[in-house]
Parts: structure tokens; sequence; C-alpha cells
């Protein structure tokens, strides 16, 4: 078995590194460049983040320095690990054996915009708040719009497979990426789109490739530069928060708006009453609401002004059919339009005695068919709760539910739980109860018909075992495709269980 | 698991890292996890520096986390003083992150990256790993009391005030105005304005004995015991002439009187610190100064970062934009340009000054794709790499006070600064 392993590195990489990217101040083997390119937002295991470091980072310019880099690397069987952002919330980017960070940050450029055809080619280390302050001028978006929208990236968004909060109006991160170029784990550039075309929205040649470079987390290349879909800037944006006094109303209203037919509808989100009660309790930003308050339906519409405005009177309906109180105008705009602030802002959880400790905020995410979402509320927060009761770090921060399909939002959820985690009290016992937790919460999504993942990734100990489960009779592809693309396993090693793939060849 | 960083992984934290490192660690480590918990650098792409370096090193999270990383004992002081240059202490992280603007309410709480960097500067100091071009920038200004903006030529304490020549300006008196190293030596064009302006309005004021440098670049740099120093000097000559008030002409100026003095004196600190761009702007609308010369110039204005993102001063200047005859303003709100910057600030021109250089191109850039022929600053440390950057793309680059007082009929005279190249600026 020739698989790459965290093994002792050698400078004269660093050397053949430098040959290959002709420029110092882009081939980083410093202690500081490697630490800071080794954790996500997720929870990381601060205790052991020695662990996780990288032997060195390099900012490529161009598809053909990481072609080069990734073919040293396939050569010397060294891991390498493509990292964009690195804001993901699953480890995606988190090096699990050393290797070479291909950081692609530097690759930020915009190539073309192409008003006619309506797309944009970019390099992939662009951010897309960035890209849409250079579109704004020709009244187009790259709706692609996550709630790391200030921060997150290009590349990070198809090797993650993102969701966007506006995707029930104008799709997802594969739905967005109409093509892209990419480097192989053997080092070859190609490009992926619909067919052969780079500006097609459909084609039916060949076999559907793009899409398996998409939510691949860096296991199968590195996307270096993308063409993506440009959609008219809305004229209009309408949105609206509901409150209900019992969860069931609330769920039946987010139902019924999400199964309206209203084409602008472009998500809608349920609150649970654990998340209402967070909020109340230890929001900052919490406006005070009657105690009767206990769930939440939000929703926006994107369009033209002909479209929003009669479908808002028919949101302001379906958001009253079952008893929901409309919020009003602060809180519907200013918390729609602060959204992306308000996603990670709590400094504090509280421990079982109530006393406030700092904790950070972790988001376990999962894809659920409507029909679930009650059930698996329950049974999530009871795991929480059991979590709680044994170790004093966690806290239940509440669940959301979003509407998961691009154009369809009616059938199945984007499901997040948030667990405020005490970071600074991890250390073994309590990391490995982290694991064990996730591990559970991912279960009962498998047990409910779900996905242990829409968006963040299946890519960290505690998920990652469950994929061969989750995949089931489609496992062996996984495993055959991986170790076709990737022959010496030094794209992203470790992740998901990929490793299976070339076990299975030492035993043949 | 084994790891890659060697036998002495974790010993930095535990000893070889000594008192210094131990006692940094623990008076930043909790601000620092606020940062790192939360961990989504809203930040990062309105920083200037790294909008140009897209090196995540150089990044305001990775400030927080490098803090975090020496308390694991994986990093010390040396490991990250390269990383902590890379900061112009423009404020815009603050700004921008979601502690900030959504934790403030009920904490109070600011995430402060500046005063982080500026620790870790300092710290970088006591700690033997000076940067040579700060280095031999502080040895200068300490040298000459003000600091070596003419590159190669010296500053001369006894030439401090020669841009007021023929002004007639006394010295002392109630209110004090407080004229930068930059704007005495090098842009005396501002200097000359932003006088003659108060003069016109028939305010009373008059210059130091003795004018030091106001210390703050040289906090900036990490040089706490000479900036103090300066302070000292500066305050003992304000109290000599008997000073009550002190107009501080400079954004820099500003926020060394406003932040970095009431640190250093505590209570025993009596002066009201007058900001000379609201001052004016009030002139104006009392109509004390009243502005009749038309300038047909198309202008944009370019935020100071001292004065928007760490004062949230935007309005005053833009008020006298409007108020000047003939001028068309094209305006870009001060929250867009929470992400835009000279890089002139926090001495990253004098280690780094490609980077200033870049940060400068690409402001004057976004100037001229408002199709402006004018881009207006409020700050004199703007206004020479703006200026550079303004020459290569055809936009001139104004001080406001220049231009309003040419509104108000004033013969500025002085001078807007000759380039001085840039290894002449170490």
């Amino acid at each position: 078995m020739s698989v790459a392993t965290r093994a002792p590195f050698d400078s004269e990489v660093v050397t053949e590194l430098r040959a290959i990217i002709g420029d110092d101040q882009r081939v980083l083997p410093n202690i500081s460049s490697r630490v800071n390119r080794t954790r996500v937002p997720a929870p990381f295991p601060v205790h052991r983040w020695a662990d996780f470091v990288p032997d060195v980072a390099v900012l490529p310019t161009t598809a053909e320095e990481v072609s080069e880099v990734v073919k040293l690397a396939n050569r010397l069987r060294i891991p390498v690990v493509p990292r964009a952002g690195g804001t993901g919330l699953a480890d995606g980017a988190v090096p699990l054996r050393g290797g070479i960070v291909v950081d692609v940050k530097l690759m930020n450029q915009i190539k073309e915009i192409d008003l006619t055809d309506r797309t944009v080619t970019v390099g992939t280390g662009i951010n897309m708040l960035k890209l849409n302050e250079e579109l704004k001028r020709y009244g187009v978006i790259y709706p692609d719009n996550p709630a790391s929208y200030p921060c997150s990236i290009v590349g990070g968004r198809i090797g993650t497979g993102g969701w966007s909060l506006l995707g029930a109006r104008y799709g997802h991160t594969r739905d967005l990426v109409m093509s892209m170029e990419l480097v192989l784990p053997t080092g070859e550039i190609i490009e992926v789109g619909d067919g052969g075309g780079r500006k097609l929205r459909k084609s039916s040649t060949g076999f559907m490739l793009k899409q398996l470079f998409m939510g691949h987390q860096g296991t199968l290349g590195i996307a270096t530069e993308a063409t993506l879909e440009l959609v008219p800037r809305p004229e209009c944006e309408f949105s609206a928060f509901f409150a209900f006094d019992d969860y069931m109303k609330a769920y039946g209203t987010a139902g019924a708006i999400a199964r309206s037919g209203l084409a602008t509808l472009a998500g809608v989100v349920l609150f649970d009453e654990w998340k209402v009660r967070y909020l109340r309790r230890d929001d900052e930003a919490y406006i005070e609401q009657p105690a009767d308050v206990v769930s939440v339906v939000a929703v926006a519409l994107y369009g033209t002004r002909a479209e929003v405005e009669p479908a808002s009177r028919r949101v302001m309906e379906l958001g009253r059919s079952e008893g929901g109180r409309y919020l009003g105008d602060e809180i519907s705009q200013g918390d729609w339009a602060s959204r992306h602030d308000r996603y990670a802002t709590p400094l504090h959880g509280r421990r079982r005695d109530g006393q406030v400790v700092p904790m950070c905020w972790h988001c376990e995410d999962a894809a659920l068919p409507y029909s679930a979402l009650p059930k698996v509320r329950e049974e999530w927060h009871a795991l929480v709760a059991r979590y709680i009761e044994r170790y004093d770090i966690f806290d239940d921060w509440g669940m959301f539910a979003y509407t998961n399909g691009a154009y369809k939002p009616w059938g199945d959820y984007l499901v997040e739980i948030d667990v405020g985690i005490w970071e600074q009290e991890l250390n073994d016992d309590n990391w490995a109860a982290w694991v064990n937790l996730k591990r559970e919460i991912a279960e009962v999504s498998l047990a409910h018909g779900g996905s242990i993942t829409a968006c963040h990734g299946a890519t960290r100990e505690g998920d990652a075992e469950l994929v061969p489960t989750e995949l089931g009779s489609a496992w062996q592809v996984v495993k055959a495709i991986k170790r076709t693309l990737d022959p010496n396993n030094i794209m992203n090693p470790g992740k998901q269980m990929l490793d299976e793939a070339y076990a299975e060849e030492v035993r043949t | 698991m084994p790891n890659n960083l060697g036998d002495g992984a974790g010993a930095k934290a535990d000893g070889t890292g000594g008192r210094a490192h131990a006692e940094f660690v623990e008076r930043w480590r909790d601000a620092a996890y606020g940062c790192y918990s939360s961990g989504h650098k809203f930040c990062r792409e309105v920083c200037p520096v790294t909008q140009v370096t897209r090196n995540e090193n150089h990044t305001p999270t990775a400030f927080h986390a490098d803090i975090v990383a020496m308390e694991q004992g994986l990093l010390d002081v040396g490991d990250v003083a390269d990383d902590f240059v890379h900061c112009t202490q423009c404020g815009a992280c603050e700004l921008r992150c979601p502690n900030t603007l959504f934790t403030g309410d009920f904490y109070r709480h600011r995430t402060r990256t500046v005063e982080v960097v500026k620790a870790m500067r300092a710290f970088m100091v006591d700690a033997g790993h000076e940067q040579p071009g700060w280095k031999r920038w502080i040895e200068q200004l300490v040298d000459a009391h003000s600091e070596p903006v003419l590159g190669a030529v010296p500053v001369e304490q006894e030439h401090v005030a020669d841009w007021a020549a023929g002004l007639d300006l006394p010295v002392g008196g109630e209110a004090v105005l407080f004229v930068d190293c930059e704007a005495a030596f090098y842009r005396t064009s501002y200097a000359r304005a932003i006088a003659q302006l108060l003069k016109a309005a028939g305010v009373e004021f008059g210059l130091m004995r003795e004018q030091w440098c106001c210390g703050g670049p040289a906090a900036e740099m990490g040089y706490v015991e000479q900036a103090r120093a300066f302070a000292e000097h500066n305050v003992a000559d304000w109290r000599a002439v008997g000073a009550r008030t002190i107009i501080a002409a400079d954004p820099h100026d500003y926020i060394a009187f406003t932040e970095d003095y009431p640190s250093y004196f505590g209570d025993d600190y009596e002066f009201e610190i007058v900001l000379a761009v609201e001052l004016v702007a009030d002139l104006v609308r009392d109509g004390r100064l009243t502005l009749t010369e038309p300038i047909e110039r198309v202008v944009t204005y370019h935020d100071p970062c001292r004065l928007n993102k760490r004062k949230g001063v935007h309005a005053p200047p833009r008020d006298l934009l409007r108020a000047v005859p003939g001028l068309t303003f094209v305006d870009v709100d001060h929250v867009t340009q929470w992400s835009y910057c000279s890089g002139a600030g926090g001495g990253l021109q004098v280690e780094k000054p490609e980077i200033t250089a870049e940060i400068s191109r690409r402001r004057v850039e976004r100037a001229a794709g408002l199709e402006v022929d004018t881009l207006v600053s409020a700050c004199p440390w703007s206004e020479r790499p703006l200026a550079a950057a303004g020459d290569e793309q055809g936009i001139e680059v104004m001080d406001l006070f220049e231009l309003v007082a040419e509104a108000a009929g004033i013969e500025v005279g002085g001078s807007t600064g000759v380039p001085v190249a840039r290894e002449g600026l170490q």
C-alpha cells in the first residue's frame, strides 16, 4: 500500500517548492504560517493543536503552480490539504497528517465578466462579498450567500458543497458554479462543466462530472478557477418574522410557506423552542418578546417588485394562518439584514448551575425530510441534555431548520443544532465526549432518513465513521473513484473514511 | 499522535518563553479567546493588509490565534514578530468583528485588535525582536525629537515651526495648535491651511515653545518608553505656556492625545483635545468662516482610518466638502470605506513600503473608478502614498484643509511635499 502518511518532512521539499513557486514569500515553512493554517472555526482540540500542524504552506497564483506542487507531492507521497477561507464548520481544511497546505487565497482575480451569457469567471480565492462589490455596477450578483458570506471563499464553497441562505430562490453553490478548472490529485489540470462547455447550464454529453467535484472536501483535487452564474440584482427584498406560542404551529406554518409555490421564495427559517429560549436567556441583541413566544418562522423573498409585492401579501396570510404573529418591520428587516453577523457571535454560554463561562459555538448540521423535524428535534435535544448532565462544558443553544432544496424548498430541510462548548476546558476525555455526541447526533439523522450533513461536510471524527453507512451500496463506487483519481491517497488524506479505498487494495 | 514540531513543541509555555511570555499571555489570553472561539474572520476582507497579501498570518484573527498558540506553547514572540508588522492599526477589523457588533451592548465589548498589535510590538522590542526599519526610525526620532519624515535630510528641532513662516503665530496661550511631524516638515501646506483657516475665523491660538513628536508612531511601533518620554515633554510644554486646549490638526495626534496620553497620565491630564476637522466644520456651520471661492473640481473623499474607523468621525469632513461652492462631490459612504486605507499608518510604510504603496494604489484606483479628478483626504500621513499613487493614475490628491482654505480665499503657501525615496524613509 502506498499511502501518504505523516513522515519526517525533508527540507529538500521546501527547496523544490521554492523552485516551483519562484517567490519565497509564497512558500511558508515558518512555524506561525503553519500554526495559522491548522484549524477552522469548528470546535478544535486546542490541547492537541500540535497534532494537526502542516509541514509547509504554499500560496500559488496559477493552476500551473498548483499542478506542479501536487505532482511533487504525489511523487514523494506527501499529503496535500487545500485551504480556501478556512471558515468551514467540519474540518475539511484541517490537516490530519501534516503535509503541504495549498492556500488558494491569492488566486482571487476576476478574470471575465460576461454580461451577454451571464457569467463571471474568477480565481477560486475570491470572497463572494468582494465579488459582489465589483458586480454591483453591472446590475448583477453572484447569489451564493452562506452565513459566512463576508469571509468564505469560492474555492471552499466548491470543496464543501456549500448551502446558500438564498438557495431556494437562486440555488446553492453546486447550482451556481457552472464549470471549473481543477487540479487532480496526480497533478493534471482539467476542466469540468456541463458537457464540454464552460458557460452551459445543461448538457447530456458524457458523465455529469461537475457534481463529482462539488463537496468532496478537498479529497479529489483543488479547484483553481470557476465560472459562476450571474443573476439580475434583485429589485426588491421582503423579509418577515412570525412568532408562535407553539412549535408545531410554527412547523406547520413553515411547511405551508415552503409549499406555497411562490417562485421568489428565497428561504424559510424555523427557530425551535430551545433556540428562542437561548436567545431570550443569553443573546446580547435579543429584543424582548412576550413569554408566550416560543418559536419563530422567518421568510425572505427576492425578485422584481412585480413579483415580490403580491407574493409578500401571500406570505403575510400564510404566516398568520396558524396563529403566527408578525414581529414587525424592525425585527423582520433588521434581523434579516444582519443575518451574517448573527451567526457566530456568542462569547459565552452557561454551565449547569447557570454560571456564565466563555464558550465557542458549534453548529451541527444535517439534511432531513420535513416529516422528521419534530421527532429529530426531540431526540437531538435529549442527547445534548444527556451530555450536559455528564460533562459540564456543553450548552444547548437550540435549533434552526432552513429550507434545503434549490428552487424546490418544500420537501427537506437543512437542520442545525447549536451547541456551546467551553473550549478552554477541552482535554482528551471532554474531546472524546464531543466526538461521541456528534456521532450520536448523526446517527439520529440517519435513522430518520436524513443525511449526516447538508453543507458542512462529514469530514471529522464522529461524523466520518458513518459515511460508509450513509452511502451504503454506493460506498464501493466512491472508493473506486477515490482510488482511481488519487492512487497514492495524497489529497487531504484521512477524511471521510476514504482510507478504506486503499485498505482493500492491500487485501487484493 | 506524533507531531511535526520537533521535541521542543509545548516547551515554550513551560519555561523557554520565560516570565515575560507568561505574563503577556496571561494579560491577553481571554480577549484572544473571544476571537479565537468564534473564529469567523469577518475582519479579513476589510483588512487593508490582508486584501493585498492574502496571507492568513497577517489577518486580525491570526493575531488573536497567535496568542492562544503562545499559551499552548506552540509559538513565541520571535515566531510571530514579522506577522505583527503587517498591520496599519486602522481599526477596520474591530468594527467588522461580529463580537463588537453584537455583543458590544451587553459586555461593553469591542474587540481590541489594535491594542493587541501595539502590545505585541512592545513585547517584540522588550524581547529583542526589533524590526530594523523601526529601530532606525526611532533612533533618528529620539535624536531629532521629530520623525525622520524627510528621509536622508535630517529634520531639526530648530525648524519645527518653519512651516508657519510669515503667519505671525504667537507662542503659547489658552489654545495650542499641535502640528505633527509630517505636516511640519513635509506637507507644510497642510499645516499652513489649518492655521490660516483658524486665524480667518478669529480663533486665538499659539504654538508650543518646543514641539516634539506626539510619540504616537513610536507607541504604534512598540517603543513605549520613548513614546511616553515624548508625551511627557509635550505635556510639560503645554503647561509651561498655559495651554488648556490642544487643537490636534492630524488624526494620528488626536489618537495619541485622546488614547495614549490619558493612559500615561490618568487623572493628571487636564487638557481639552479638539480635533481640527471638527472645529473647522463648526466654524463653517456657524458662519465664522465663509467659503466663497468656487472650486471647479470633481472630488471624492478618503476617510482617514483614524478618523472614521478609530474615532467614528466621518460627517464633519463631508459637511465641509458640501459647503465648498462649485465642487462636485462623489461620496462613498463611510461604512464601505471601512475596507479602504492608504496603508500609511502603524509604521507599515517604514517596514513594508511595497505593501503601503499597493494599498494606496488600490485606494486611488477606486477613486478613479468614480471618474473624479481629485481625491481629498484629511490626514497628511495618508496623503504621501496616496499622492504617489495618484501621480501614476492621473488623480490629484489634496488635503481637505487645503481645499477648504482655497475656497475661503486663502493663499495657502507651503509645500505639498517632495517625494522621498522609500529607502530614505527607513
